[in-house]
């Protein structure tokens, strides 16, 4: 009979089936926090969120945002000395926080993810010019202009679909969806 | 006459604090896994009644798997299991305006979060009552 597991052991076991070692098996160097690109955007760096995960802070890592800055370029799983799976924690507390809810409502990660998910589902490929509105309104004019000069370019090269793109044999892929998580309809 | 043991498997502890009192309160023994794959060695090793699994678990809809795999176990076939999940308000924006479909499982019964705990008891008797009368045949 397991005892109420605590903060960390709640992530462990939203990381059970990962292939790291558990997060207990840090030994604080920083190499993470060293090479992450976007570290310096987070309030907490990687090392410091997997200590505090480690000492049960449970408000302290959901209110930060380091999980939601995560670029996932997998460079702090790679070069991790004690082999955690640093990447895949910061998608559990993701995870966590979605599920549970507690993310903040001006943050544009849970809704980027959503729609990312929701376009991917709907044809099979994203599709930027859905996916720019999640992000959009919280930057100033400039950035705004600039990202839409930038699509324009882009548009004009062929780099960017004008019309959403769709996948051959989109049924089978949507059946395919629903096999693993399924909801509606599906037999 | 020996208690009849229920197994839960959910990752959110304090839900399973709620549903494992209720089920206590009811003269059950309730058993508890945090993650599937403990889950699943406690049913392997056990010998339980009836099972109450989440689905939102892990790396997304593990229980999922959890529940066919059980279903492709001769030996833990013939657990009873309902389904507790809250997958509605947590993936159901992938699948807008359709219903979770009450049999997209081979299980036996689905419940959504939150549950009555009048509902949920009248299920799980149901349940154990209908998994006896099988044995009996």
């Amino acid at each position: 009979m397991a005892a109420k597991p605590t903060f960390s052991q709640e992530i462990s076991n939203l990381l059970y089936a990962s292939h790291g070692n558990p997060l207990k098996t840090c030994i604080q160097c920083g190499t993470c926090s060293g090479t992450c690109p976007v570290a310096e955007f987070m309030d907490q760096t990687p090392r410091r969120l997997i200590g505090m995960i480690n000492a049960d802070l449970k408000e302290d890592v959901l209110k930060c945002n380091t999980y939601w800055f995560c670029a996932s370029c997998f460079h702090c799983t790679v070069r991790c000395p004690a082999g955690i799976d640093i990447a895949d924690a910061m998608y559990a507390v993701k995870r966590y926080s979605i599920w549970h809810k507690t993310y903040s409502e001006d943050l544009v990660g849970p809704t980027f993810s959503e729609t990312f998910v929701k376009t991917i589902a709907r044809s099979g490929r994203s599709y930027e010019p859905i996916l720019a509105p999640t992000y959009m309104f919280s930057m100033g004019i400039k950035e705004v202009l600039q990202e839409a000069y930038m699509a324009t370019q882009m548009m004009l090269k062929g780099r960017m679909p004008v019309l959403p793109a769709k996948i051959k044999r989109l049924d089978n892929f949507k059946e395919m969806i629903r096999r693993i998580i399924p909801v509606g309809g599906a037999e | 006459m020996t208690q009849t043991k229920l197994l839960i498997i959910d990752d959110d502890p304090d839900y399973v604090d709620g549903i494992k009192s209720i089920l206590e309160k009811a003269d059950y023994s309730v058993d508890v896994a945090y993650n599937p794959k403990d889950g699943f060695k406690a049913l392997e090793s056990g010998n339980y009644d009836l099972l109450l699994l989440d689905i939102m678990m892990g790396r997304g809809a593990e229980g999922v798997m959890v529940a066919r795999k059980i279903n492709k176990d001769p030996k833990l076939r013939n657990i009873p299991v309902l389904i507790i999940t809250g997958i509605r308000e947590q993936i159901a924006f992938l699948f807008p305006g359709q219903p979770v479909h009450p049999r997209f499982l081979p299980t036996d019964e689905l419940l959504e979060k939150p549950v009555d705990p009048k509902f949920l008891l009248e299920k799980v008797a149901a349940l154990l009552e209908e998994a006896k009368a099988k044995k009996a045949e």
